[in-house]
C-alpha cells in the first residue's frame, strides 16, 4: 500500500506583521533580538497552517529571507552581493552573490532557525531546504579563479557543514533546491555536479530524509537521468508546471530508486487546482515508477510568489487533496496528527 | 517646439523607465495611502518627469522616454487602468519591496488614456528631442497577471492587445514616431509557441501603424526565440546585449538579421560605470560582425534603468552618448 505525505515544497509570503518587521530591521529601527521575536509570530502563523493542513513536516517559511542564497551569502566571507536579475521566469528578482573566492562560513545560518522552529513543529517534522550548490553558483557570478563544476564543490561542503548542525538541532528534512536542473540549458555534467553537490550534503544529513528537488519546469531527459543519480533520499520535482513531459520523463527513467515528490498544487497561480486533475496526475505518476512505497505530494514551487492569503488556502488544499488521493488510490496517508508516532518524530 | 536633428548613424536612447525621483517616490506614496488628488498626483510626476528629461538632456541622449515615474511598477499601471483587472494582493518584486499583483476578473478592455499625460508631458519639455511611447506588451501582461477570468491564455493575450492597441491609436493621432512595446517575459519561457503568441498579439498592436515600431525583450535566452520573432511585423528590436556578453550577436549575423536593433549596451544590474572605451568597443565589436550598418543601430542600456541609484544611470548614459559619437566619426565619418 503507498504511503502519502504532504509537505510544501519552501517558503511563504510575508504577510503585514513580517513585512513591517522586516522593513524595521532592514531600517534600523528594531533591535535584532525584537525582530526575531516578531518574525517568530508570524512565522508561527504559517507553522499553524502547516499543522492544520496535516503537513508531515513542515517549514518555518522563510520570511526573513530576501532570496534563497542571501542568508547564506550573507554569513558566508568572499561571497558579495550585487544588483538584482530576474529569477527564472518569475516577477522576482534576487541579488546576485558574486564569489570573489572560496566561501567561508563566519557563522550558520540553519541551526537557530531549526531550534526555534522545533518548539512550534511538533508533532510534525521540522524541514530545511539550502540552496542547490550548482544554482547558486549558476545564478550567482564566479570571480574566485575556481571552476564552476570546483566552486560548486566549495558550496556544497559549507552546506554540508550547515545541514549536519541543522539535523544535530532537530531538523528531518532536509531539502536541496536545484531550479537551475529545469532550465533548458542545463547540461548533463551540470546535473552530474549537482548530484555529486548533494550526495556530499546528503552524506551529513545522517538519519535524516533528503530530497533533490527541480522545479518551475520538467528537466531533460540527459539531465534527470544524472540527477537520479544523487545519494539522496528522495528526488522532487514539479510535475504541475508541464505535466505530459514530467510524467513521460518518470515513464522512460523511471525514479532510480528514489523515493519520489510530486509537486501537484500549483504555487504561482491563485485558483483553487482542480482535484481530478491532481488525481490523474498522481496516479500516472504512480503508474510510471511501480516500485515506490511513499509518495510525498507538494507545491510546484516556493508559496512565496502568491499573496499570503493565497498561500494558506493552497497548503490546506494541499493537504485536502493528499487525505483524498490516499482514499481514492488504495493508499495510506500519513498524517502526524492522526497517525501513529513513528521513529522520526520521536526526541 | 525647436527642430531636433537625431543622427542619422547610432543615434541615442533609452530603454524606458528612470530611477524614481523625490517627487515621483512622493506621489506613489501618497498615492498608495490614498492621501492625495489626482491633480497633486500630477503635478508631482511632472516635477519628477522634467528632472529625467533634464538629466537625458545632460548626458545628450537622441530618443527619450517619460522615465515611467508614475508607473510604480509595468504591469500594475495599466492593470489599474483597464477594464477586466482587480486589484491584487501583495506580492514580493524583491528585497521587501512588494507589488500587487493585478488579478484578471472579467474580460479585458481599453476605458481611457492610461499614459498619454505622461508622454505629452515629456514631449512639452525635452526641446523637440523626440519621446518614445512605452507600453508593457500583451504577453507580459498576461504573464506577471493572475488570471481568474479566461483560463484560455490565447484569448486573454488578444483581449490585451485590442486594449493596447486602442491606447497606441491615442499616440498616432497626436504624432508619435517611436512606439515601444515591452516584452520582457518573452524571453522567460522561450518556446515556439510562446514566441508565435506574442507575435499574433503584435499584429494586433502594430497592423497599419506607420510610426516606428519597436519590440523590446530583455534578459533570458532570446537566442532559442530568435529564429521565431525575425519575422514580428516591427521595424526595430530592441535587445539586451551587455549582460549576456553580447551572447546573441553571432545568432544574429547567423539568421541574417536585418531589421533594425535597439543595442543593449549598458548593464542596468552592475552598479559599476561601463567607460567610454568599454562601450565604444561594444559597437565596434557590433560594426566588426557587419550586420547592418550604423543608421539602423540605435545605442541604449539594456533595460530600464530604474533599478539603478539616479547618479550612476546619469554616468552610464553620459558614457554611453559619448561612445556613440565616437562611433559615429569612426564609422559614420559625421560629427
Ligand atoms: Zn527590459
Amino acid at each position: 500500500m503507498v504511503k502519502f505525505w504532504a509537505s510544501v515544497l519552501g517558503g511563504y509570503p510575508r504577510g503585514r506583521l513580517a513585512r513591517y518587521t522586516m522593513r524595521d530591521l532592514d531600517s534600523g529601527v528594531l533591535e535584532p533580538y525584537k525582530g526575531l521575536v516578531e518574525l517568530e509570530r508570524a512565522s508561527a502563523l504559517v507553522v499553524g497552517a502547516q499543522l492544520a493542513s496535516g503537513m508531515r513536516f513542515v517549514v518555518d517559511g522563510m520570511l526573513d529571507w530576501h532570496d534563497i542564497f542571501r542568508p547564506f551569502a550573507e554569513a558566508w566571507r568572499n561571497v558579495y552581493l550585487d544588483g538584482i536579475i530576474r529569477y527564472f521566469d518569475n516577477n522576482f528578482f534576487y541579488r546576485i552573490p558574486v564569489f570573489r573566492g572560496e566561501p567561508e562560513p563566519q557563522r550558520l545560518v540553519l541551526p537557530g532557525r531549526v531550534k526555534g522552529l522545533k518548539m512550534l513543529a511538533e508533532p510534525a517534522g521540522v524541514k530545511i531546504v539550502v540552496p542547490g550548490p550548482l544554482t547558486m553558483v549558476k545564478m550567482g557570478r564566479n570571480e574566485s579563479g575556481l571552476s564552476d563544476y570546483d566552486l560548486v564543490d566549495r558550496v556544497a561542503s559549507v552546506l554540508a557543514l550547515e545541514v549536519r548542525e541543522a539535523v544535530a538541532n532537530g531538523a528531518v528534512f532536509i531539502q536541496i533546491d536545484e531550479p537551475f536542473l529545469s532550465d533548458p540549458e542545463a547540461s548533463r555534467d551540470d546535473a552530474r555536479a549537482a548530484a555529486e553537490a548533494a550526495s556530499r550534503i546528503a552524506r551529513e544529513a545522517g538519519t535524516a530524509v533528503t530530497a533533490l528537488a527541480v522545479y518551475f519546469d520538467s528537466p531533460k531527459p540527459d539531465v534527470y537521468e544524472e540527477l537520479i543519480d544523487s545519494k539522496v533520499s528522495l528526488v522532487s520535482l514539479d510535475v504541475g508546471d508541464a505535466p505530459a513531459r514530467a510524467i513521460e520523463l518518470l515513464r522512460e527513467k523511471g525514479c532510480g530508486g528514489h523515493g519520489l515528490v510530486l509537486g501537484v498544487i500549483d504555487a504561482r497561480r491563485i485558483h483553487d487546482d482542480s482535484y481530478s486533475n491532481v488525481r490523474d496526475l498522481v496516479a500516472k505518476a504512480i503508474d510510471a515508477c511501480r516500485e515506490l512505497e511513499e509518495v510525498g505530494l507538494t507545491t510546484t514551487t516556493w508559496l512565496d510568489l502568491v499573496p499570503l492569503r493565497f498561500s494558506l488556502r493552497k497548503t490546506y488544499i494541499l493537504g485536502l487533496y493528499t487525505e483524498r488521493l490516499a482514499a481514492d488510490l488504495g493508499g495510506e496517508a500519513v498524517i502526524p496528527i492522526s497517525a501513529k508516532p513513528e521513529p522520526y518524530l520521536a526526541g | 517646439m525647436a527642430a531636433y536633428t537625431v543622427p542619422k548613424a547610432f543615434p541615442t536612447t533609452v530603454v524606458g523607465s528612470y530611477p524614481k525621483l523625490p517627487s515621483a517616490q512622493e506621489a506613489l506614496r501618497r498615492q498608495r495611502k490614498g492621501e492625495i488628488s489626482e491633480d497633486e498626483f500630477k503635478r508631482l510626476v511632472r516635477e519628477a518627469i522634467r528632472g529625467v528629461i533634464e538629466d537625458y538632456i545632460w548626458a545628450g541622449v537622441d530618443i527619450l522616454s517619460d522615465g515611467e515615474q508614475s508607473r510604480e511598477d509595468m504591469v500594475v499601471y495599466f492593470a489599474e487602468r483597464l477594464r477586466g483587472y482587480a486589484p491584487g494582493e501583495w506580492v514580493r518584486i524583491f528585497d521587501n519591496v512588494y507589488f500587487r499583483k493585478p488579478i484578471i476578473v472579467g474580460r479585458v478592455e481599453w476605458v481611457s488614456p492610461m499614459a498619454l499625460d505622461d508622454w505629452e508631458y515629456a514631449r512639452s519639455v525635452s526641446g523637440g528631442r523626440p519621446v518614445k511611447v512605452i507600453l508593457t506588451g500583451p504577453y507580459t501582461m498576461l504573464e506577471w497577471s493572475f488570471d481568474l477570468h479566461y483560463g484560455d491564455r490565447r484569448e486573454a493575450i488578444l483581449d490585451l492587445a485590442r486594449a493596447i492597441r486602442r491606447e497606441v491609436d491615442e499616440y498616432l493621432a497626436r504624432g508619435a514616431k517611436y512606439v515601444q512595446i515591452d516584452e520582457p517575459a518573452l524571453s522567460t519561457r522561450p518556446w515556439r509557441e510562446e514566441a508565435e503568441l506574442a507575435g499574433e498579439a503584435l499584429e494586433v498592436i502594430f497592423r497599419g501603424v506607420s510610426a516606428k515600431r519597436i519590440v523590446h525583450i530583455c534578459f533570458g535566452r532570446i537566442e532559442r526565440i530568435l529564429p521565431y520573432i525575425l519575422d514580428y511585423p516591427v521595424d526595430q528590436f530592441d535587445l539586451e546585449f551587455k549582460n549576456s556578453n553580447f551572447r546573441l550577436l553571432p545568432y544574429l549575423k547567423e539568421y541574417g538579421y536585418d531589421k533594425e536593433l535597439g543595442y543593449g549596451v549598458i548593464d542596468v544590474h552592475s552598479l559599476q560605470v561601463e567607460s567610454v572605451e568599454e562601450v565604444k568597443k561594444a559597437i565596434d565589436y557590433l560594426m566588426k560582425l557587419d550586420i547592418i550598418g550604423p543608421e539602423k543601430i540605435y545605442i541604449d542600456p539594456d533595460c530600464g534603468l530604474k533599478r539603478l541609484p539616479r547618479r550612476i544611470a546619469r554616468e552610464k548614459l553620459r558614457n554611453m552618448v559619448e561612445a556613440a559619437k565616437l562611433a559615429r566619426k569612426e564609422w559614420a565619418g559625421e560629427e
